[in-house]
């Protein structure tokens, strides 16, 4: 009697929690129609370089799929038919073996790896930092903007050395001119990530990576540093505004007025560790031509921005 | 010596009172663990169990009882691996948007940044290194000397070595929550952040030799395994007879015993540069921190496949068990695993595919993961033509495996993604990695829970409760869809990881959908703990004989469960792959052996307990940089290492007339069907009289 009552309750609960199952698959289709998907950033490309990011997701998602989802039906469909329970299936309890099986089921991965591969050593050239093909045709003939990208604890600097100004925790970029980016790291491992407008490059101490793209509308759009820096790292985002190539050229006169100067003795002040939480912007005019390649040069010879021990007994 | 923050002393080197930390959230893990400790203590002293603790366990070279201490000690890393990962999501759901509360001094949620990182940093080392490993390794410690006919491992002084030093690399993480702090850089460590100038602390040291002492352990019984897989082999057990699970253990060990090596070399380096000023993997001077980014992940990748590679092989044994059909296209099965543990050697790099290396070495690395895929898939295919013509049993250890298979479906779908740098790129340090990883690494969960509900009886003879299993696979699925689909969904948001701070409140639903998630989680982990607890209450009507599924197809059981301490009564002649169904077939399998002989067991020695306690207070003084008590501790471990070279007297006999006297007695205690599964050469084997 108490077993059967048992039994019954344990039915229920796992009825309850097979529901479950679809019941959360609701839940979230129910958050993506809350006009959400101007969130989805990786969507959303503002530029060649994200929107190629985007078309390879999409073929290497489709491609994927097109075997996935088969096989999920196939399985689903030989565990249900062949279940113990239903007696009338047939059973063949040495069957282990079929040289036509095998073949199909390494010929159908070896396509598919061939596929992609191919697929993936196109991308990587078409994407790659310090060649991207598609901003060649996204831009042709038009002169680059040089942007020099210096992470510290935790803010970010762009120096642009043409115009001999900077900028903290900001980025102002004309629309549909290709942005060429140096970037260095004054402390530790960061990764200049710009959903809309770029992939992820990293910002790496002592080194100098590459990263270019061309915008292709004007707007504001979020940036993040992607590795993790530090116990500041979550507030080390910051804005970038495209703006069209008059409304740049504005904008960089006005730059040149600000009272603020930058050298590298100055840098090393700024560069102190710093918590951005209320996402402070700083104007820099006048700043030393070389800055970047000094900022490399103090790191090659052993300057580091030390963190204090945290409190006593910080958990 | 390098100079560090703080005050140093001789005698007690950097510790202070100060390092004791005056959160009330650790305070209160302290209590729950003194309480827990004190009541642990008490029924070992009331309950006069010293003695029994010491002779049966600590002291034990049984390579079953080490097995199972090592999946408790992964258990018990796995609940605060779990317990990190509840802090986690729960900081996340509060910290959103600017206008999100701070409780307990934080300005947002209720963990300061520093903390959090150390959660998250704990999170990821104990969840790879000490809940997934040992587990892993308990169960291939447990299973392959069974599987292979053999009477324990090739060197079982060498395996009470590895599991004591894994319990000091768990010991010394869980220490670091109430003395110091934690590494909050990471599990993966990268330079120069865990370098003196910017992570000062006593974290990254406790995270260094945590790892590096555990990792001693794992490689040596790496070596252990291989030696017994290759040489403990029972008569007949030849290579295209090896159960598949054996196969996957040899291969991972492979990988294990090539690459925790490295593992321990870049530690060892990144340690110099701490210890002594060295610059290995500093900024400047010199130093190169993608070095240490190559060499981390040399031995990071093969880890992957060492903790999957035996989730395949325990899908392999429990969907032919329960489909009750042999797996379908073994020679390629075995290749599969091969396969991957060797490409596993050529893909590190695609960990940072955005460290700006050129189009050509990214395309080679891209391509050569994309190879992974191939075997992969054969494996997936292969799982759905043993079901093929089957006949399905869907019990506990099914649905682990079936899940697991599903799971393994949506990583390789994401894993393809990540595989392709375009794509990489606008994903590489988001959550959606964070989502891939834990699907693959669900995979080795549902298989590790499979293969626990699966080999449970063999152990400790007697099943899992079955309703309350159930209801832990479904509230457990269900928290895996409900955490990682809404993560895997905000990564395209452009979610990075990470973030103590969520500066996009938008990202706010996704988050509460993943509190939701976590919360089946509990209720899941509700029902693991309420599933042991009956089991054991009940053992009496849920005992098991040799065969304990009824459908069993390899030689482990044919040997009585639970397992007597010398496994099998005489060591069996093999005939098949799949030994048991062999016999079935040919009405042996009920058989008993016609006469016993002396069987020669290694004796019980406290030696690897000792070294494993000097090897903790070696840690100890390591991270504290107390020189003198280091100095000490290692002078100890050599001295114990020739001490105990001098003993010869290290094996035991037992009598013939003994081992007669054992199995007479299991097979009393043993109802239902094939219980007395004796076992000899078949040339001394008689069938059993029907009806007794």
């Amino acid at each position: 009697m108490q077993a059967r009552r048992y039994d019954t309750i344990a039915r229920r609960v796992g009825y309850l929690a097979r529901s479950l199952v679809p019941l959360s698959l609701l839940f979230l289709s129910g958050c993506s129609a809350h006009g959400l998907s101007r969130q989805f950033l990786l969507f959303r490309p503002a530029g060649p370089l994200s929107a190629a990011d985007l078309r390879f997701t999409i073929l290497d998602v489709a491609v994927m799929l097109g075997i996935i989802i088969p096989t999920a039906v196939m399985t689903t469909y030989f565990l249900l038919r062949y279940r113990k329970t239903r007696a009338s299936a047939a059973y063949d309890p040495h069957w282990s073996h079929s040289n036509l099986i095998e073949i199909v089921v390494w010929t159908i991965p070896v396509l598919t790896v061939a596929l992609l591969g191919y697929e993936s050593y196109k991308g990587t050239y078409a994407v790659n930092p310090y060649d991207p093909r598609m901003i060649k045709t996204a831009a042709p003939g038009r002169a680059p903007l040089a942007v020099d990208v210096i992470t510290t604890d935790w803010q970010w600097l762009f120096i642009y050395p043409q115009q001999h100004i900077a900028i903290a925790n900001k980025l102002v970029i004309p629309r549909g001119t290709p942005v060429v980016f140096r970037m260095t790291s004054a402390t530790v491992v960061n990764d200049f990530f710009i959903p809309n407008l770029s992939g992820m490059i990293d910002v790496m101490p002592g080194m100098r990576t590459k990263q270019v793209l061309v915008a292709d509308k004007t707007g504001q759009y979020k940036g993040y540093s992607a590795n993790f820096s530090g116990s500041g790292f979550s507030w080390m985002g910051f804005r970038t505004h495209v703006v069209s190539r008059s409304g740049f050229t504005r904008w960089a006169q006005a730059m040149e007025k600000s009272p603020r100067h930058l050298d590298y003795a100055q840098f090393n002040v700024f560069a102190k560790p710093t918590t951005n939480t209320d996402g402070k912007t700083y104007a820099f005019s006048q700043v030393h031509a070389r800055l970047f390649d000094q900022v490399i040069k103090g790191v090659l010879a052993g300057k580091v921005y030390t963190t204090r021990l945290p409190p006593p007994g910080a958990a | 010596m390098v100079n560090v923050q703080g005050p140093w002393s001789p005698l007690i080197g950097r510790l202070s009172l100060g390092a004791i930390p005056d959160n009330p959230i650790i305070a209160g893990a302290f209590l729950f663990s003194a309480v827990l400790g004190v009541v642990i203590l008490g029924y070992l002293t009331f309950g006069h169990k010293w003695g029994y603790l010491w002779r049966e366990w600590l002291t034990t070279v049984d390579h079953k009882k080490i097995g199972v201490m090592y999946i408790l000690i992964g258990l018990v890393m796995l609940f605060r691996g779990f317990i990190d990962a509840v802090m986690m999501r729960t900081q996340q759901v509060l910290a959103d948007g600017p206008h999100s509360p701070g409780f307990l001094g934080a300005a947002h949620g209720y963990l300061l940044p520093y903390h959090f990182d150390q959660i998250y940093s704990a999170h990821g080392t104990i969840m790879i290194l000490f809940a997934a490993t040992p587990i892993l390794v308990g169960l291939m410690n447990i299973i392959v000397p069974l599987q292979i006919g053999a009477r324990d491992m090739a060197f079982p002084y060498l395996n009470a070595l590895g599991l004591w030093l894994t319990a000091v690399g768990a010991a010394l993480i869980m220490l670091s929550l109430f003395l110091g702090d934690f590494s909050h850089a990471g599990w993966v460590g990268l330079t120069p952040l865990t370098e003196m100038a910017y992570s000062p602390g006593v974290g990254v040291d406790y995270w260094i030799w945590a790892i590096q002492i555990a990792s001693v352990g794992t490689t040596l019984g790496a070596a252990n395994l291989i030696a017994t897989i290759i040489k403990m082999r029972a008569p007949g057990m030849t290579w295209s007879r090896l159960p598949i699970f054996t196969w996957t253990s040899l291969s991972t060990n492979i990988i294990a015993l090539t690459s925790f090596p490295v593992l321990g070399v870049a530690l060892g380096l990144l340690g110099a540069d701490r210890y002594f000023g060295t610059h290995f993997f500093t900024a400047g001077l010199g130093g190169n921190l993608m070095l240490y980014a190559d060499l981390f992940w040399i031995w990071g990748h093969p880890e992957v496949y060492f903790v999957i590679l035996p989730a395949f092989g325990m899908m392999s044994e429990i969907i032919p068990t329960f489909a009750e059909k042999p797996l379908f296209g073994y020679a390629t099965m075995v290749a599969a695993s091969f396969a991957i543990a060797g490409v596993s050697w050529s893909v590190w790099l695609h960990h940072f595919f955005t460290m700006g290396a050129g189009p050509s070495v990214n395309t080679f690395f891209s391509i050569a993961t994309m190879i992974v895929g191939i075997p992969t898939g054969v494996k997936v295919f292969n799982w759905a033509f043993t079901v093929y013509h089957g006949r399905s049993r869907f019990e506990t250890p099914m649905l682990w495996a079936v899940g697991a298979l599903f799971m393994l479906l949506l990583g390789g779908l994401t894993g393809m993604m990540l595989a392709m740098p375009p794509i990489n790129y606008s994903v590489h340090n988001s959550v959606f990695v964070v989502a891939h990883f834990h699907t693959m690494l669900m995979v080795v969960i549902y298989g590790i829970m499979g293969a626990v509900a699966y080999w449970f009886p063999k152990v400790f003879g007697f099943k899992l409760d079955e309703p309350l299993g159930k209801r832990f696979f479904w509230f457990f699925t269900a928290g895996t869809i409900m955490v990682f689909i809404p993560m895997y969904t905000s990564g395209f948001m452009g979610m990075t990881r990470r973030l103590d701070y969520i500066a996009n409140p938008a990202l706010l639903p996704f988050e509460i959908a993943e509190e939701i998630g976590i919360g089946l989680y509990v209720v899941s982990v509700y029902y693991f703990v309420r599933q042991l607890f009956v089991s054991v209450r009940d053992r009496a009507s849920h005992r098991v004989g040799a065969d304990a599924w009824g459908s069993a197809r390899t030689l482990e059981w044919l040997t009585p469960s639970p397992v007597p301490f010398y496994n099998y009564a005489v060591t069996p002649r093999v005939h098949a792959r799949d030994e048991l169904v062999w016999r079935r077939e040919q009405g042996l399998e009920a058989a008993t052996a016609a006469h016993y002989e002396d069987i020669l067991m290694p004796k019980n020695t406290p030696v690897p307990l000792v070294i494993g306690a000097f090897a903790m207070t070696l840690g100890f003084g390591l991270v504290w940089r107390i020189w003198w008590l280091t100095d000490a501790s290692f002078l100890g471990i050599i001295l114990t290492v020739i001490a105990r070279s001098f003993v010869r007297d290290t094996d035991y006999v037992v009598r013939a007339g003994e081992v007669r006297k054992i199995e007479q007695g299991l097979r009393g205690n043993t109802p239902g069907t094939g219980g007395d599964g004796t076992q000899g050469g078949v040339g001394v084997w008689r069938p059993q009289e029907s009806g007794s």
